[in-house]
């Protein structure tokens, strides 16, 4: 526990204590974030769950970070009895791209889990179903990767037409028509 | 007397079959699609498919400035968009440090609970028509209308308003429109019991939707199931209440739940929920004549405008449950990423395939309108 854990809150602290190198940091009212490793991340979310209510996890967020060559994974968990949100930051490395899958601890995962494999590429080992879900024709790289420009993919791709109907034509002899 | 020459069919040792369920099936809701196992009329499997309606709207949103997302984000969810706007707008806000003033999130309530009216008032259509009563469908429409003009009259649009902005909202109400606004309510509370005469007190409607695609509590947290689908299972949450933002606090308003978890208790509960969002706009009609002051917080350039580096998810309690952004600046003028958390994701996709495990192949549509999923919500 680093030296941020003075401004825990109360609730979280007995949870948290039995955690090493987590760095905590309150974000306002009902929001927390924690930052930690990723192969504390699974025991993180089984202690929140089991201790301290953490029964909702609303989401699995993954942010691609080029520059260090790593995605940034984000387990959103709600306590309805404590009435807090706790979103639990971990980086993992793009190369291989695998982590942990957390259904057993929480069932939606398996949306998340599909969905950022999809989009991603992550590797969620132990989830249920990593198959297409919403790209199914499609075989290139995971879209949602900064690596995959989508402009350059259309140009690629399509072939670009000029667009000059008349009614256009007559915009323009008034004075109108598109900037380029 | 048979020919000679005929031969009976030989069927299959098993009656299983396979139907694929939409995506251009009038009981599918939206551009969706199931795939059933049936033996019998029994569903055995349920699989769904999505990705007819994918636009991408999370890789457009990287490619565009902060400001002119407010232009793409309503256009994820259909029926109910005034959420999305509103969960885009306090991410930003919130990343930002922008305060919104008083009178806008007023404004900004009474938008959000004519689009909840909105989006129940067709639900409740839908649901009828999944079983044969196609009047319900018409007069929810009609009613809906009621509300678009004055969604229009406020904004210039009637489903894609663009008008709840980081900061505030685009501009003040018309003159007259509360009064407008009043008695189009007065309509809905006036239409109520012929609503009720037409759908919950129908005996078409009892007999064939209780006890139909139930949903335990137990199972409803476990799945990650939100909004009235949960409060239909007996758990008062609300996201307005438990994780309160703009000026909710300040509102009297009830939370409805159901115990039994069924496809009729959750229309009961969006029934209830329309009475309590009436209760709401009344109370913030009263306070829109009072409070005046500013509806837009003082903006950078909207055109250069670099917003601070950070991450925000701002919560919204949405027709269909708790619609959540997750947005990250990296400090640069476009999002460096934002994430839409569809409540729909929950209980239209691996909620709906276990619920649908047993059903009868007549209450499949219903049960996926019961839950009321929003397939653009999922896809994207």
């Amino acid at each position: 526990m680093t030296s941020q854990r003075a401004s825990v809150p109360a609730q979280l602290d007995h949870i948290l204590h039995e955690m090493s190198e987590v760095r905590v940091t309150p974000k306002g009212e009902r929001r927390v974030r924690v930052d930690l490793a990723a192969d504390r991340l699974p025991t993180l979310l089984q202690l929140l769950k089991g201790h301290g209510g953490f029964l909702h996890l609303s989401s699995i967020s993954c942010v691609d970070w080029p520059e260090t060559d790593e995605f940034e994974l984000v387990y959103h968990v709600w306590s309805y009895e404590s009435k807090m949100l706790i979103s639990a930051h971990t980086l993992i490395a793009k190369s291989p791209g695998r982590f942990v899958s957390v259904y057993d601890i929480h069932a939606p995962a398996g949306f998340y889990e599909r969905d950022i494999h999809e989009m991603y590429g992550v590797h969620f080992e132990g989830s249920p179903n990593l198959n297409k879900f919403i790209l199914t024709s499609w075989h290139g790289p995971p879209p949602m990767l900064k690596s995959f420009d989508t402009r350059a993919y259309v140009d690629e791709t399509y072939a670009w037409r000029d667009y000059n109907p008349q009614w256009l034509k007559d915009i323009a002899a008034k004075g109108g028509g598109i900037e380029e | 007397m048979r020919p000679e020459n005929y031969k009976p069919v030989r069927h299959p040792p098993s009656h299983e079959y396979e139907l694929y369920f939409g995506p251009n099936h009038p009981g599918i809701e939206g551009n969706y699609a199931i795939r059933v196992r049936l033996k019998g009329d029994v569903v055995q499997e349920a699989i769904t498919d999505a990705g007819y309606l994918h636009r991408g709207f999370e890789k457009i949103m990287e490619e565009r400035l902060w400001v002119q997302n407010v232009a793409l984000v309503p256009r994820i969810c259909v029926p109910d968009p005034v959420p999305m706007e509103e969960s885009y707008a306090r991410a930003v806000e919130t990343l930002g440090g922008i305060e919104v003033p008083e009178r806008a999130q007023w404004i900004r309530v009474l938008m959000l609970e004519m689009s909840r009216i909105c989006a129940h008032l067709f639900t409740f259509g839908g649901n009828a028509a999944t079983i044969g009563l196609y009047t319900n469908m018409f007069w929810g429409v009609t009613m809906r209308d009621l509300f678009l003009d004055i969604f229009e009259e406020i904004t210039g649009a009637r489903i894609y308003h663009m008008y709840i902005t980081p900061g505030g909202v685009r501009r003040d109400l018309p003159d007259g429109v509360l009064d407008r606004l009043a008695a189009v309510l007065d309509e809905l509370e006036r239409k109520k019991p012929e609503f009720d005469d037409l759908f919950f007190e129908n005996a078409v409607v009892i007999n064939r939707a209780t006890g139909v695609g139930v949903l335990t509590q137990a199972q409803a947290l476990a799945w990650g199931v939100t909004g009235p689908n949960l409060r239909a299972c007996g758990l008062a949450h609300d996201v307005r209440r438990d994780d309160p933002y703009l000026v909710y606090p300040a509102l009297k308003f009830d939370i409805p739940t159901a115990t039994s978890g069924c496809s009729l208790a959750r229309m009961h509960v969006r029934r209830a929920e329309v009475e309590q969002s009436v209760r709401i706009l009344r109370q913030v009609m009263e306070r829109l004549r009072t409070v005046g002051g500013p509806v837009r917080a003082h903006l950078p350039n909207p055109l250069a405008w670099n917003v601070p580096a950070g991450e925000a998810y701002a919560r919204t309690e949405s027709s269909k449950g708790e619609l959540a952004f997750f947005a990250v600046s990296n400090g640069g003028p476009k999002p460096w990423r934002i994430q839409v958390r569809g409540p729909s994701q929950m209980h239209g996709v691996q909620v709906l395939e276990r619920i649908l495990e047993g059903a009868r192949i007549e209450d499949v549509a219903q049960i996926m309108f019961s839950l009321d999923a929003c397939p653009p919500e999922i896809d994207r």
